[in-house]
């Protein structure tokens, strides 16, 4: 296993004045600006619980608990409101809401609507479980045979039983220990379902529960809630990727290899050019041929698109991937985006370090090309265990000479000591030993989960901060 | 999560949960004070007669009511045999009583001397819960009190306000019967 170092132009570093400082100025007031949109975005999923909650308490909750059967249906009630906050907090981190996108980024959303799932679904089985006690204790009943009754004799409440049924089956389908068994296809319809399960639940919550009867300004509250997040879906999930479509008509051109089990498709279509400058964000595609049209991809393109042309590289990942590597040229293309935070908009840090293992090598040519730096003050270390996956490379380093960048070819098995992400022959070193400003730098990180643990690991351990890590996750 | 936005959100939580429990005690206040006034005539059955009122045959009924402020089988009037005895023919109206669940009043139709029908004109409604555990006690209540010809009849578990109401009110118009 060889590794190939090649140091194309590396000038003196200059001094802290000049155009560098001037881009760093920016960058950090840039990065600051993005830091607030979090940390308004936070507080307001706190205060959306903490407002459910209080509807409630403004309806008289707190004087509910002097004995036990107003205690446990108030838990109950509690239990569902905050449960049905998450799960519309859920959709609309789902929801590719470009505010949203922008502050933390469609990756990190997904991993919190992930977080939020099991918690929802707590909640919800919660309030199911207290309302039936303590409804079960007013009347006498045992929960079951409360549960039967209410079924019988309240309106909409056998929604509401199927609607905790395919919260369940959502959940669970999406245990990773389960989501693992079954292919993607199948968790992928059975999440469909937790639209048909925000929809069961909703008529229970206005017809039998007093807190949103009729004649309660809590009623409004909760519609507007409602409507928010339908609002949010039709125009992010469903106006946006139809209004690009029709917009840039895009079409495969031709399919043609590009290294170890991965083709570069290439598109055509119109008004191409404003899809440039998305600098390693994501797009999500589909291939709008017959068993192809429903699954959907997400991939950066691998180059800016020049001359009515665009490109991605795809890799043989899983079944979705493969497949795709026998689209047939004409075939119509739907996209939406781009998404995510993997490109210059969250930059901090005058310098730019990028560290890609094999087909996540791929998004990092896009950010190469346009990203803002002086020469000398960017940095690229691609990683693969063979030399036929180090995807793209030719044009990487042609880039990098253009631009002033150095790059470094890791190639060979993984260390088993020191930094895994490095080969076992450069164990021992460090990015710091790559990287001569690592400190005053961002660092965008693309390739295998573990792996890329491992190169973040390392950069905190160099002394990186949050802000400056930016990761693009393949596996949500 | 950084500890600004933490910091921020906790506080706006904080303060979201003081304001709905402040709006939250008022709501209570107001209600205890309408169902304290129904609730502790509940059971017992030491009704007043005040908000009775007879639309029967003999409106305003012979002038020595007495004192009919005492329990409800010893109205003071000399007439035999205690309760059943001295009801009117007509129908009478009881007072309506506050719960938090809704206001109940009941009517009574007496004809020969016996309550022949109860009917509910309001029940415990706030709520479609409510609503449907009025619907399971009323029908119980009335069968129990047309067998009982009384008001002095047990409670339907699970439905102890409503119960409590409709007897309350159902109290006052037998009251008003006797009146």
């Amino acid at each position: 296993m060889t590794t190939a170092l090649r140091s194309s132009h590396r000038p003196s570093r200059p001094p802290g004045h000049g155009p560098g400082a001037a881009l760093a100025e920016t960058l950090r007031d840039r990065g600051r600006r993005r830091l607030f949109r979090q940390d308004a975005l936070t507080v307001l999923a706190w205060a959306s619980g903490a407002a459910a909650v209080a509807l409630y308490l403004a309806d008289g909750g707190a004087a509910q608990f002097h004995s036990l059967s107003p205690a446990l249906t108030a838990i109950g009630v509690v239990a569902g409101l905050i449960g049905t906050d998450l799960v519309l907090a859920m959709l609309l981190l789902a929801a590719r809401i470009t505010l949203i996108d922008r502050a933390i980024g469609h990756d990190r959303a997904m991993a919190v609507h992930g977080k939020l799932g099991k918690p929802a679904l707590y909640l919800i089985l919660a309030h199911m479980v207290f309302l039936l006690l303590g409804y079960g204790v007013a009347d006498g009943l045992n929960p079951i045979a409360e549960g039967v009754s209410m079924w019988v004799n309240l309106p909409d409440m056998w929604l509401a039983f199927i609607s905790i049924v395919l919260f369940l089956a959502v959940v669970v389908t999406s245990l990773v220990a389960v989501r693992r068994r079954f292919p993607y296809e199948f968790w992928y319809v059975v999440h469909l379902l937790t639209y048909a399960a925000v929809l069961t639940a909703l008529p229970h919550q206005f017809s039998v529960g007093g807190l949103f009867a009729d004649g309660q300004w809590q009623r409004w509250y909760w519609i507007a809630f409602y409507v928010l997040v339908l609002a949010a879906l039709l125009r992010y999930r469903i106006w946006a990727p139809l209004a690009l479509t029709f917009r840039h008509q895009l079409t495969v051109r031709r399919v043609v290899p590009a290294g170890d089990g991965a083709v570069n498709v290439e598109l055509t279509g119109l008004r191409l050019e404003e899809l440039a400058g998305s600098g390693g964000r994501f797009f999500i595609w589909r291939f709008l041929a017959p068993g192809l049209w429903w699954h959907h991809h997400p991939f950066s393109l691998s180059a800016d698109p020049a001359a009515g042309r665009l490109r991605i590289t795809v890799r043989n990942l899983g079944k979705g991937s493969a497949s795709l590597m026998a689209v047939k040229p004409g075939t119509k293309v739907s996209v939406s985006g781009p998404y995510g935070l993997f490109g210059h908009a969250a930059r901090t840090r005058p310098g730019l370090v990028l560290v890609g293992s094999g087909i996540g090598i791929t998004p990092l040519r896009a950010i190469l090309e346009r990203a803002e730096f002086s020469p000398g003050h960017a940095t690229v270390i691609l990683r693969a265990s063979t030399p036929g996956t180090l995807y793209l490379r030719d044009e990487i380093a042609e880039l990098c000479r253009l631009r002033g960048a150095t790059l470094y070819e890791l190639v060979g098995h993984r260390a088993r000591s020191g930094n895994a992400w490095l080969p076992r022959h450069q164990s021992g070193l460090g990015l710091t030993d790559y990287v001569g400003d690592l400190v005053d730098s961002d660092l965008y990180v693309c390739g295998p989960t573990a792996w890329a643990e491992s190169v973040l690991a390392d950069a905190k351990a160099s002394g990186l901060s949050g802000e400056q890590l930016h990761r693009e996750r393949f596996d949500w | 999560m950084r500890a600004r936005a933490a910091a921020a959100a906790a506080l706006a939580s904080v303060g979201i949960l003081a304001a709905g429990w402040q709006a939250g005690t008022h709501v209570v206040e107001a209600a205890s004070v309408t169902t304290g006034a129904a609730g502790t005539t509940g059971a017992s059955g030491t009704t007043g007669a005040s908000g009775a009122s007879g639309t029967g045959a003999s409106g305003s009924g012979p002038g020595t009511s007495g004192s009919t402020s005492g329990s409800a089988g010893s109205s003071s009037g000399s007439q035999g045999s205690a309760s059943s005895g001295a009801l009117k023919n007509g129908t009478f109206t009881g007072a309506a009583e506050e719960t938090r669940f809704g206001e109940v009043q009941v009517q009574i139709v007496v004809a020969g001397g016996k309550v022949t029908d109860v009917k509910a004109l309001h029940l415990t409604d706030a709520e479609r819960r409510s609503a449907m555990i009025s619907a399971t006690a009323a029908p119980i209540l009335r069968s129990e009190v047309l067998q009982a010809q009384s008001a002095n009849v047990d409670t339907v578990s699970g439905a102890t306000v409503t119960s409590g109401a409709y007897l309350t009110s159902l109290q006052a118009a037998l009251d008003a019967a006797r009146a």
